[in-house]
């Protein structure tokens, strides 16, 4: 099993490092986008009051923007030139190589917004800081991400045209889940269908922790903690589910 | 051995069967031609035997494992090429390939590394393992995407067109690769091909499907002998074609060509252009090749 993933997880990046370029032009793209659209929105200056806070969001998008993109991008292409149907022609489970497929776009992902979010910061000397109650809204975080790309993977087994909604719902994320403005910024009624979308409420339980100085507890009685885990475990079940309903199907009627 | 019992596959988008009550058994080491026109259902059925497609009926078994109930050990026992497909990463290496594939199929490294090895190098491949694929040759790409079919050396091999716009040599070089599979190390293969020369030449056994029915299941000698009575026979004439018969007339010799139903209406012919004061300069037996036999199978009507 472990033989299995190891496997998918060193395929996957093997394929993503074979064209380095393409990612080094990106990621020079989203760090100018970033600083450029805070200036704009600064009104001619970069606002030390509001870089770190849109840093966390920022960061929190690229994560999900390229761990997504890998991962279903990915899946299209291998669906298309025939490795996948050779992929699962493997005794090992089907879940499998699909969960070393995330953990690849994970570790892309992760890779992909620590030196983007690096380079505002020493650009624009953003500081952010760092709090152990920071620790559990992260790795949720991370969960809800993940499980949000792993459902943009399992629609891609029936609608290989996924492409436009992925890019619809991630976009949307970029506009609402803070980085162009802190959440506190925004009416009640966005922020409502902002906390909808993944990320959001990461981000929001991460910046309280950051920059307001809440405990863990504190996030819990003040209904973040809980919101976002809701929001992670819905996402992760309903993620798995649509994976085996899709992966069923597929095997049934392929798309 | 592969054992295909009353498999069937009805897609609910076409209604009707794509596959329809198909049986067939191979026994292990033999290589079989699977053959049928565009659409007659054997890349459906090679799936469904891959595991890529379950069964609305039937089941698939492989070395004895049900595919859809006993999926695991079916797998370890099958290595298969799938038509129209890249099948392997053309962004990494033959190398990194094989050893990926393999993994996949439950491998240690070890096995892997020597069984990559042999394989690269029986394909010429060793000098160039650690180049990408995508730059390799069409064929060069094929020899890859069989060698990882073949890395964990599973008992049956599916292949569905290896040698669909390969050229001489690589194809020439993949009949003797199964050739050999077959004859030394008792592989079971299974071929589809719409090339009936490769067929006929490596293929012990030939299967012809049309309209997702099985309509001929013959050692390929059989199926040729079999068809002995549609057998054709060129006789050259001196001058025109007499009355009664047509040829193709070139410096005052015709050439005409029959086809008769039993070996004694040749002589009935004979007597029919000696009657006309015809000069016969040869008379030759054009006996079928499988090209003949095939299209006379899939052009006979369709049985209820």
């Amino acid at each position: 099993m472990l033989d299995v993933l190891r496997a998918e997880i060193g395929k996957g990046l093997r394929i993503q490092l074979a064209h380095p370029a393409g990612h080094v032009i990106t990621l020079l793209i989203s760090t100018m986008m970033y600083l450029g659209l805070q200036f704009v929105l600064g009104q001619g200056e970069l606002r030390q009051d509001v870089l770190p806070q849109t840093l966390v969001a920022i960061g929190a998008y690229w994560f999900l923007q390229y761990a997504g993109l890998v991962m279903v991008a990915d899946l299209i292409e291998e669906q298309r030139t025939g490795t996948l149907a050779q992929a699962r022609m493997s005794p090992a489970p089907p879940w499998l190589p699909m969960l070393g497929r995330l953990i690849t776009a994970s570790i892309f992902g992760l890779a992909v917004a620590a030196v983007a979010a690096t380079v505002p910061m020493l650009v624009a000397g953003i500081t952010l800081p760092l709090s152990w109650a920071a620790l559990l809204p992260v790795l949720l975080l991370g969960v809800d991400v993940l499980a949000f790309t792993f459902l943009l993977a399992a629609v891609a087994l029936r609608s290989p045209m996924i492409g436009a909604l992925q890019s619809l719902l991630v976009s949307l994320v970029l506009l609402l889940n803070g980085s162009f403005l802190p959440l506190a910024l925004y009416p009640d009624w966005l922020a409502v269908l902002a906390r909808l979308l993944p990320t959001t409420l990461g981000i929001e339980a991460i910046t309280r922790t950051l920059f307001d100085g809440r405990t863990v507890a504190e996030l819990w009685t003040g209904g973040t903690l809980p919101q976002l885990l809701a929001h992670t475990v819905v996402l992760t079940v309903a993620s798995g589910l649509l994976f085996v309903r899709n992966h069923r199907r597929t095997l049934r009627e392929p798309s | 051995m592969i054992e295909i019992n009353a498999l069937t596959k009805v897609y609910a988008t076409a209604g009707l069967p794509a596959v329809d009550n198909l049986s067939l058994h191979v026994p292990a080491g033999s290589v079989i031609g699977f053959l049928g026109p565009n659409g007659a259902g054997k890349t459906t059925t090679i799936k469904m035997m891959a595991g890529l497609l379950t069964p609305t009926s039937g089941q698939v078994r492989l070395g004895g494992f049900d595919v859809t109930r006993q999926r695991p050990a079916a797998m370890t026992r099958i290595g298969a090429v799938l038509e129209g497909s890249r099948n392997v990463y053309w962004s990494l290496s033959a190398w990194q390939n094989l050893m990926y594939f393999g993994r996949l199929k439950g491998m240690r490294r070890a096995r892997i590394k020597d069984r990559a090895r042999d394989l690269l190098t029986e394909l010429g491949l060793w000098e160039r393992r650690d180049d990408k694929v995508g730059g390799f040759s069409r064929g060069m790409q094929q020899k890859v995407a069989i060698a990882a079919a073949l890395i964990a050396d599973p008992p049956i091999v599916l292949l569905d067109e290896p040698t669909l716009g390969l050229d001489v040599e690589a194809t020439r070089t993949i009949k003797r690769w199964i050739a050999e599979l077959a004859g030394e190390l008792g592989t079971t293969v299974l071929i589809t091909t719409h090339q009936l020369g490769v067929v006929e030449e490596v293929c012990d056994r030939v299967a012809v499907i049309r309209q997702g029915r099985l309509v001929a299941d013959l050692p390929t000698r059989e199926l040729l002998a079999g068809s002995r009575e549609r057998d054709r026979y060129e006789i050259r004439v001196e001058g025109a074609a007499p009355p009664g018969f047509d040829g193709v007339t070139r410096d005052g010799v015709t050439t005409i060509t029959l086809r008769v139903d039993a070996p004694g209406e040749v002589y009935d012919l004979v007597e029919r252009l000696r009657a006309h004061g015809v000069v016969l300069q040869s008379l030759t037996q054009v006996r079928p090749d499988l090209e003949d036999v095939f299209l006379a199978l899939i052009q006979e009507p369709a049985h209820a």
